[in-house]
């Protein structure tokens, strides 16, 4: 496979045997990695491997294969690393068209010059790439400000299964020019081709970034103040329940936080601050400003690093302190002594409250256990409107409890949407809700 | 001749909603046989207005047992005849179902039905201190069906964003009557985004029934500004000066001399000089606080650019007129002429006065008046081709120009339709814009959701057949 793989780029551009191991697939090792230079040849690879039967998976720099529903086999995964150049950028349109392969801390470098920035703080590192950020289409805090990948990104270029290159979007805000496909890819985890060129949508760089940072005596309080602030009546750009884990907030136990991110301009800015402190009846704990507030937002975006289990929860914002009060539920799926234990973060505005946990209980029983107590947690979420994501965790566990919940009448649709993109059925196969 | 509708199938829906709301006479058809392109008109078989989900998918199961094609219609303003249906097609229509479902404050979100108008849900919700963002100008007409059908946006999407945005779930019923959920606020659950691939469809894939919006606070302050400009040209600098300078008001509004004497001249009326050749409105909204030095900015840019006078407007009431002079524009156009085709290429934003001028040449060309009012901020053209649709000469000419507009704004690297859809009118220069592959994606997905064939036939897509040389 590598061999044939390589005949039709060139040997730099396959790995194989021990320098695969780095590209597992929640823990499965691919026969081959592929490095392709150009669209016309990822567009290549996925044709022959289309006549193959190859299973392919489609990667960025690697950061999210250990994440999601783990595939059914892994032959080839096709990172578009390689495939990196800023191919347009107009300040006045306030867009950027970059490779799929771009990271967004370069993104973020050539953007800045301009005063402009991607209002989007997805989970992982800046040096997660473009194409993995609309491949899997997670929002962070930012979202109650500007909306999620979905909502920023312009256009695309997919190269379907089979070898086909679409052109998704354009490059305005502005588009009804046929369906929407465009949305249907974002987030699709690579089941419907590789994404190899991504245009976004940007925004200037407030005059002022700041955060207000509180601090709650306990966590339902934390999650009762963060939901009054998400409810007053600013267009706030973030509003954050933090709970670190043990011994992460200094000595002993963790005191949650709830950081505001305020961006505006500089009237507007003491103006919210204003609001925003009278609201909570207290006076922040910190009050970080510039980079210092980008920071404690970057940290945010950390969060999940070195986690083994991460866990996304979600019901109404309102119920925010339900769905803190449920994450009892899991104290016994770890040790409590190890590492930092488990750390809560959630979005105030949509109600997605993340889990993180260092180490999960390690013996055959627990991790039989912990199925059975996420496969509860998600039927009672579930029951009232709302959702429970293993984005990522031990393979054994999110095999047996489903990365996804139930997707129910759409079913259908979705098996009829892979078949028009993949017809040889070779990408990305157990990956995503069937 | 299509045959008239069966006493049958008559009964059989009158069975459904009641004997008034299956409308089949001649004379009553009459109102449906256009939208707001008046350009195009057609007969459908019948009209149903059912009253709820359950209504609609019994009076879509009785239809597609038929094999009766179906096209959704909500209050008939769109602009791309996407609501006309053929002498054997019925049209489902949403006018009964105007109720708000649900309000919830507390998650800032309202669930409504399909039929409601756009303006009623924000005056739903300002007791509240909410409001629904999209603004399309027929937003006192328009219903949400519509504009999640057309993926509508508005003057204020520039920096709120379109329908899309706001629909965070919806009830959908296919042509078989099968009853789907898509989406919902507070729920990740993983899968495609078939919401987001169901707004703005057309009504090609379904009919939505219900539909949960999310809401914003209102901003606690406004101002809007209007800039006098005595060349079009000088507008359309100030515009990506005023973005260059990293404002972004919540719209940026043009509309040029033509439009500004037509407005004059009727019962909208705004007060703007008829002697300038571009009013460019601009607002900002947010914290009270933060909008002196925005306003300030925004004046500078716009003396910069050759503006002739800046207002502010002081109170609400002259802020609405000046709101009124563009939200009104198209009615007022319609007194200069019998007939408008408006066009709704976008293109980036610092391409403005470069296609403002090549669309100018083009009405010159064809002996066309083309007055324009537009979304800048969003680079949204909205080119108004005046005629009599009875002079079929001159409706020969308002198709070459309008397909030269098109191919202008495609090649300044936008699009053929920034919000008014595709529908009917457009899908002959669907193959501009798209791949011979890309329309066949679009293709299967619609038969993923109407296997048939039958869910608001003849629009969107191009034939197979004419999808290589459309334009012509």
């Amino acid at each position: 496979m590598a061999g044939l793989l390589a005949d039709r780029l060139s040997e730099a551009q396959v790995v194989d045997g021990v320098e695969a191991e780095r590209w597992a697939v929640c823990g499965q090792v691919p026969q081959a990695v592929v490095f392709p230079q150009s669209e016309e040849q990822v567009a290549e690879i996925l044709s022959l491997s289309s006549d193959e039967g190859w299973r392919c998976i489609a990667g960025g720099g690697g950061s999210w294969l250990h994440g999601g529903q783990p595939p059914q086999s892994v032959d080839v995964v096709v990172s578009t690393m390689k495939i990196n150049d800023i191919s347009a950028y107009e300040p006045a349109d306030l867009f950027i068209e970059a490779q799929a392969g771009t990271e967004l801390e370069a993104l973020e470098r050539r953007t800045v010059e301009c005063r402009q920035w991607l209002a989007l703080d997805p989970p992982g590192r800046e040096r997660g790439t473009l194409g993995a950020m609309v491949a899997v289409g997670t929002a962070g805090p930012l979202q109650a400000g500007f909306g999620s990948p979905r909502d920023q990104v312009l256009g695309a270029t997919l190269v379907t299964g089979d070898g086909r290159v679409l052109g998704l979007g354009g490059r305005v805000v502005k588009n009804v020019a046929g369906f929407d496909l465009l949305k249907m890819v974002t987030g699709s985890w690579g089941t419907l081709g590789v994404i190899t060129s991504v245009t976004m949508r940007l925004h200037p760089v407030p005059a002022v970034d700041r955060s207000l940072v509180f601090k709650a005596p306990d966590v339902a309080e934390g999650a009762a103040l963060a939901c009054r602030l998400a409810q007053a009546p600013l267009s706030l750009a973030a509003v954050e329940l933090l709970v670190p884990g043990d011994g992460e907030s200094g000595a002993g136990a963790s005191s949650p936080l709830v950081a505001v991110r305020i961006l505006e301009s500089v009237d507007g800015a003491d103006e919210a601050e204003r609001v925003v402190t009278e609201r909570a009846g207290m006076q922040p704990a910190q009050r970080l400003a510039g980079e210092e507030s980008a920071a404690i937002f970057g940290s945010v975006r950390a969060m999940e690093d070195g986690a083994e289990l991460v866990l996304r929860l979600n019901l109404l914002p309102s119920r925010l302190p339900d769905l803190v009060e449920m994450t009892s539920r899991l104290s016994d799926l770890y040790e409590p002594t190890v590492g930092w234990g488990m750390r809560l973060a959630a979005h105030a505005h949509t109600g997605v409250l993340r889990v993180m946990i260092a180490k999960v209980t390690r013996s055959d029983e627990g991790l039989k256990h912990a199925t059975v107590v996420l496969g509860v947690l998600r039927q009672s979420l579930e029951a009232e409107g709302g959702s429970l994501v293993v984005s990522q965790g031990p393979p054994k566990i999110v095999g047996a409890v489903g990365a996804w919940g139930e997707s129910g009448p759409t079913a259908p649709f979705a098996a009829g949407i892979r078949a028009a993109f993949d017809p040889s059925s070779i990408l990305a196969q157990g990956r995503f809700p069937q | 001749m299509p045959e008239p509708l069966t006493k049958d199938l008559r009964d059989r829906l009158r069975s459904v909603v009641g004997d008034a709301w299956v409308i089949a006479d001649a004379d009553r058809l009459l109102a449906f046989e256009s939208d707001g392109l008046t350009a195009y008109r057609r007969k459908p078989l019948a009209v149903v207005l059912p009253r709820n989900t359950d209504e609609i998918s019994r009076v879509m199961g009785i239809l597609s047992q038929e094999d009766v094609p179906v096209v959704p219609r909500g209050a008939g303003t769109g602009l791309s005849g996407g609501a006309l249906a053929d002498g054997d097609a019925v049209i489902v229509g949403t006018a009964r179902m105007t109720d708000v479902l649900e309000l919830d404050p507390d998650n800032r979100l309202a669930r409504v039905q399909p039929g409601m108008i756009n303006a009623d849900l924000t005056t739903a919700a300002e007791p509240f201190g909410l409001y629904y963002a999209p603004d399309p100008s027929s937003q006192s007409a328009c219903t949400l069906g519509g504009n999640v059908a057309e993926n509508s946006g508005g003057p204020h999407c520039l920096k709120y964003g379109v329908t899309a945005r706001y629909v965070t779930g919806l009830t959908v019923v296919t042509y078989e009557g099968k009853i789907i959920e898509l989406g919902g606020f507070g729920r990740e659950p993983g899968g495609y985004d078939l919401l987001g691939l169901f707004v703005g469809s057309e009504g090609c894939f379904g009919i939505a029934s219900e539909i949960e919006v999310r809401l914003l606070p209102k901003p606690e302050g406004v101002r809007t500004l209007l800039a006098i400009f005595d060349r079009l040209g000088d507008a359309g600098s100030a515009v990506t000066e005023i973005m260059a300078e990293g404002l972004l008001p919540a719209a940026l509004e043009i509309i040029d001399g033509p439009t500004i004497r037509a407005v004059e001249a009727s019962i909208f009326a705004a007060g703007f000089p008829t002697d300038a050749e571009a009013a460019l409105v601009i607002e900002f909204d947010g914290i009270e606080a933060g909008l002196a030095s925005d306003v300030e900015r925004a004046v500078v840019q716009c003396r910069a650019a050759g503006a002739r006078e800046v207002r502010i407007a002081d109170s609400a009431e002259e802020r609405l007129a000046l709101w009124r002079g563009r939200k009104k524009a198209f009615g007022a156009m319609g007194q200069i002429g019998r007939d408008l085709m408006v066009q709704d290429g976008t293109v980036p934003r610092s391409k403005l006065t470069e296609v403002l001028g090549r669309i100018s040449e083009i009405g010159v060309r064809h002996d066309l008046t083309i007055a324009n009012v537009f979304h800048a901020g969003d680079g949204n053209l909205h080119p108004n081709l005046i005629f009599d649709r009875r002079d079929s000469e001159e409706l020969a000419r308002v198709d070459l120009a309008s397909t030269e507009i098109m191919a202008v704004c495609v090649e300044a690297g936008g699009t053929i339709t920034g919000e008014h859809g595709v529908g009917l009118d457009k899908r002959r220069y669907m193959s501009l814009v798209h791949s011979p592959d890309e329309l066949e994606a679009m293709r299967h997905i619609k038969a993923v959701f109407d296997p048939r064939g039958r869910m608001n036939p003849g629009k969107v897509l191009p034939d197979p057949s004419d999808s290589m040389g459309a334009g012509a």
